[in-house]
C-alpha cells in the first residue's frame, strides 16, 4: 500500500494512478443503481400481469423473489460479470478494484455487495421510514446513518466497510487522451531545426528546470486551441510578452525579439530546454524546478 | 544519433511506440465492451502483450520524459488495460460449483468452534426462554414480536395450537408465503452477520434472542401438552433453518473476533483475513435459509403428518451435516 492514496501498483510493478471516487459519485451510482434494478423488476411484474402469463397466486411470490435479487444478488453477479462494475457505476465511469493492485476475487465482490445490506439499504431504509412520533428509533437510525457515513469520509480512499473487509475501493475510470507532441509539431516558422535558428546555448538553458519546463508546456497546450474571442486574443498576446521577457531575463539572451516571433521563440525554447534537461536527466542530474543550484549545495 | 534526426530523444521514444499505444487503446475498448473471454486469441494475445509493454514504456518515460501530457496520457490506457487483462475470468456457473463442491463446507470446517458457540448461544437462549416462561407464562408476550406469534399466545387454548399446527396456510399462495419467509429471514441473517464485526455483541445477542423466543415458543406449546407436535411443526424447517441463523452468527462471530483480537495484524487486515470464511458462511447460511423457507411455505403444508415432518426435517439436516463434514475433502 502506497502512501498516495490514487496510487495502484498493478503485479507489472509499475505504479498507476486511479483517482478515487467521491462520496458525491458513490452516491449518485448507488441512487441510479436503485432506481434502475427497482423499475426493471417493477416493469417485469408489470408485463406478467398484463400478459398474465402467471397465475395471479404466483404473483406475490414472483415479485418477493425479485425485489430480493435486486438487493445483494444484483450488484454480486453484474460486478462478476462486467469486472467491478454495475449499472449505476458504468453510468458514472467508476469501478471497483483490488487495492492491493491483483485482480478482484469473486470473495471480494461478494464480500463488499454483502455489507451494502447492513451498510446501504438498512440506514436508507431507516431514513425514509422515520417517524417523529418516536424517538428512540430516529435516533438510532441516525447514529447508525452517521456511522455509515462517516466510515466512507474517515478514509483517504473512500471505502466504506464493505470495501475494508474486502480489500477494494472504487475508482474514476481514466480517459486516455493524447495531444500531440510540444516538440514536434513547431509551426513552419520554426521546425525543429528552427530552434537553432534563436541559437540556445548550454549557457541559456541551465536555468530553469523541469517545473518551469512543465509550466511552459500548459501555456503552449493553451495556444494551441484556437482562441475564441477578440478579448482572447490579445490577451494571449499580453501574456506570451510577458513571458518571452521574463525567460530572456533571467536567461541572460541578448538578441531582441519581435512580438511575431514570440510564439516560435517559446515553442523553440521549450523544446531546446526539455531536450537539455532530459539529458541531464539521463546522465543523473534530476533538475525539479529552478532551484536546482541552491538545493545541491 | 539514428532514426529521425529532427526530434529530440523522448519525442523519438513517443513516436516509435504510439502506433502501439493507439492499438492497445482500441483493444481495452473492444475489451471492454465485449470481455476478453469473447475475443479472438490474436486480440487477447495482443491485449496482454501491448499491455506489458505500454507498463514498461510507462516506466521507461517517467524516466527519461519532461513531456507532462505524454505522461498522463500513457498513464490511462496501460490503467485501463490492466483493468482488462486482470479481470476475472471466471464463469459465474464454474465459480458456483466450486463454491458448493469445496470452498464452502471447507470454511464451514475451518469454522467449526464459532458454529458450535452460536449453537451453544442459540440453545442458551432457547433455554431461558422456556424456563423463564414456566416461571411465568407474561414472558412471552415480551420476547415474542407480535407478527411471528401469528395470534398465539398464553391465552391460546390448545385445540387453537393444535389448529395452527396442523391447518391449513391462511390466505395468499404457498409460494408468495415461502418467498415472504426467506426474505425475512434471510435479512435477519444477513444483519446477524453484518453486525458482527461490531465487536461480536449484537450477533450473539440476536441470536440469543432468538433462541429466546424459541424457548418460549416451544414452552407454551409443552404447557399444553403439544410437545411432540410442536417439534415435528418445527423440525420440517427449523432444522435447516435454525442452523442456518447459528451459521450466520457464526460468520458474524468470526469477524467481531477479528476486530477484537487482531494478533499481529492491523484491525483492518485482520477483518480482511477472517471475511474471506465468514463471507462464505454468510452465503451457507442464505442458501440453507433459501431451502427452509422452500420447506416451511410447501413441506410444511402438504405434510401433516408427525412422523413425516420429523423424519424429513433431520433428514434433511442430515444431509447438510453430510455435505459439510464430506464434501471437498482432499480438493482444496
Amino acid at each position: 500500500m502506497s502512501a498516495d492514496p490514487d496510487i495502484l501498483t498493478p503485479p507489472e510493478g509499475v505504479p498507476l494512478r486511479f483517482p478515487v471516487a467521491g462520496f458525491g459519485v458513490h452516491v449518485g451510482a448507488q441512487i441510479a443503481d436503485i432506481a434502475i434494478s427497482g423499475l426493471a423488476a417493477a416493469a417485469a411484474i408489470l408485463l406478467l400481469v398484463v400478459t398474465g402469463a402467471v397465475a395471479p397466486i404466483w404473483l406475490a411470490g414472483i415479485g418477493a423473489a425479485l425485489f430480493l435479487i435486486v438487493r445483494v444478488p444484483y450488484y454480486v453477479l453484474s460486478e462478476l460479470a462486467w469486472n467491478g462494475q454495475t449499472l449505476g457505476k458504468k453510468m458514472m465511469k467508476i469501478k471497483v478494484v483490488a487495492h492491493d493492485g491483483g485482480p478482484l476475487t469473486p470473495h471480494a465482490l461478494v464480500l463488499r455487495n454483502l455489507m451494502k445490506e447492513a451498510e446501504v439499504f438498512l440506514p436508507a431504509t431507516l431514513v425514509l421510514s422515520l417517524d417523529a412520533e418516536r424517538l428512540a428509533p430516529s435516533l438510532i437510525a441516525l447514529a447508525w446513518t452517521t456511522g455509515a457515513v462517516a466510515i466512507v469520509l474517515s478514509n483517504r480512499r473512500r471505502r466504506r466497510l464493505g470495501d475494508l473487509m474486502a480489500g477494494t475501493c472504487v475508482v474514476h475510470l481514466p480517459e486516455p487522451v493524447l495531444p500531440s507532441d510540444l516538440s514536434s509539431t513547431a509551426p513552419a516558422t520554426a521546425t525543429a531545426s528552427g530552434a537553432d535558428a534563436f541559437g540556445f546555448m548550454t549557457r541559456h538553458l541551465e536555468h530553469y528546470g523541469a517545473y518551469e519546463l512543465q509550466t511552459l508546456e500548459r501555456v503552449l497546450r493553451v495556444e494551441e486551441q484556437a482562441p475564441a474571442t477578440a478579448a482572447e486574443i490579445d490577451r494571449r498576446r499580453q501574456v506570451r510578452a510577458a513571458i518571452v521577457e521574463r525567460i530572456r531575463a533571467r536567461i541572460d539572451y541578448a538578441e531582441a525579439t519581435p512580438p511575431s516571433a514570440h510564439l516560435s521563440f517559446l515553442r523553440a525554447f521549450y523544446t531546446a530546454q526539455r531536450a537539455h534537461l532530459e539529458q541531464r536527466r539521463i546522465l543523473g542530474e534530476a533538475r525539479a524546478d529552478k532551484f536546482h543550484r541552491e538545493t545541491r549545495r | 544519433m539514428q532514426g529521425t534526426p529532427d526530434l529530440i530523444r523522448s519525442s523519438r521514444f513517443r513516436a516509435e511506440r504510439e502506433a502501439d499505444w493507439r492499438r492497445l487503446e482500441a483493444l481495452v475498448a473492444l475489451a471492454e465492451r465485449r470481455g476478453v473471454h469473447r475475443m479472438d486469441f490474436a486480440e487477447a494475445r495482443d491485449l496482454a502483450e501491448l499491455y506489458r509493454q505500454a507498463a514498461t514504456s510507462l516506466a521507461v518515460a517517467r524516466e527519461i520524459s519532461l513531456d507532462r501530457a505524454l505522461l498522463d496520457y500513457l498513464e490511462a490506457p496501460t490503467a485501463r488495460a490492466y483493468l482488462s487483462v486482470y479481470a476475472p475470468q471466471e464463469r459465474i456457473g464454474g465459480l458456483f460449483r466450486r463454491f458448493l463442491a469445496v470452498s464452502a463446507p471447507a470454511a464451514m470446517r475451518r469454522a467449526w468452534a464459532f458454529v458450535l458457540v452460536g449453537v451453544a448461544t442459540m440453545a442458551l437462549g432457547a433455554l431461558a426462554g422456556g424456563t423463564l416462561y414456566f416461571d411465568d407464562p407474561s414472558w412471552y408476550s415480551v420476547f415474542m414480536p407480535t407478527e411471528l406469534a401469528d395470534g398465539r399466545g398464553p391465552g391460546s387454548s390448545a385445540a387453537e395450537l393444535r389448529a395452527a399446527i396442523y391447518g391449513p396456510p391462511d390466505g395468499g399462495g404457498l409460494a408468495a408465503f415461502a418467498t415472504y419467509l426467506f426474505s425475512h429471514n434471510t435479512r435477519i441473517a444477513i444483519f446477524i452477520f453484518g453486525l458482527g464485526v461490531f465487536a461480536c455483541a449484537p450477533a450473539l445477542l440476536l441470536t440469543f434472542y432468538n433462541g429466546l423466543i424459541l424457548g418460549a415458543f416451544v414452552a407454551l406449546h409443552i404447557d399444553r401438552g403439544l410437545g411432540w407436535d410442536v417439534f415435528g411443526w418445527l423440525s420440517i424447517h427449523g432444522v435447516t433453518e435454525l442452523s442456518a441463523i447459528c451459521i450466520a452468527c457464526a460468520g458474524g462471530l468470526q469477524l467481531g473476533t477479528a476486530v477484537l483480537f487482531p494478533g499481529d495484524r492491523s484491525r483492518a487486515e485482520a477483518i480482511r483475513l477472517a471475511g474471506r470464511d465468514a463471507a462464505k458462511l454468510a452465503l451457507v447460511a442464505a442458501l440453507m435459509l433459501l431451502a427452509a423457507a422452500l420447506l416451511e411455505g410447501f413441506g410444511r403444508q402438504l405434510v401433516q403428518d408427525l412422523r413425516f415432518r420429523v423424519l424429513i426435517g433431520w433428514t434433511i439436516g442430515g444431509l447438510w451435516l453430510a455435505w459439510v463434514r464430506l464434501a471437498g475433502r482432499g480438493a482444496a
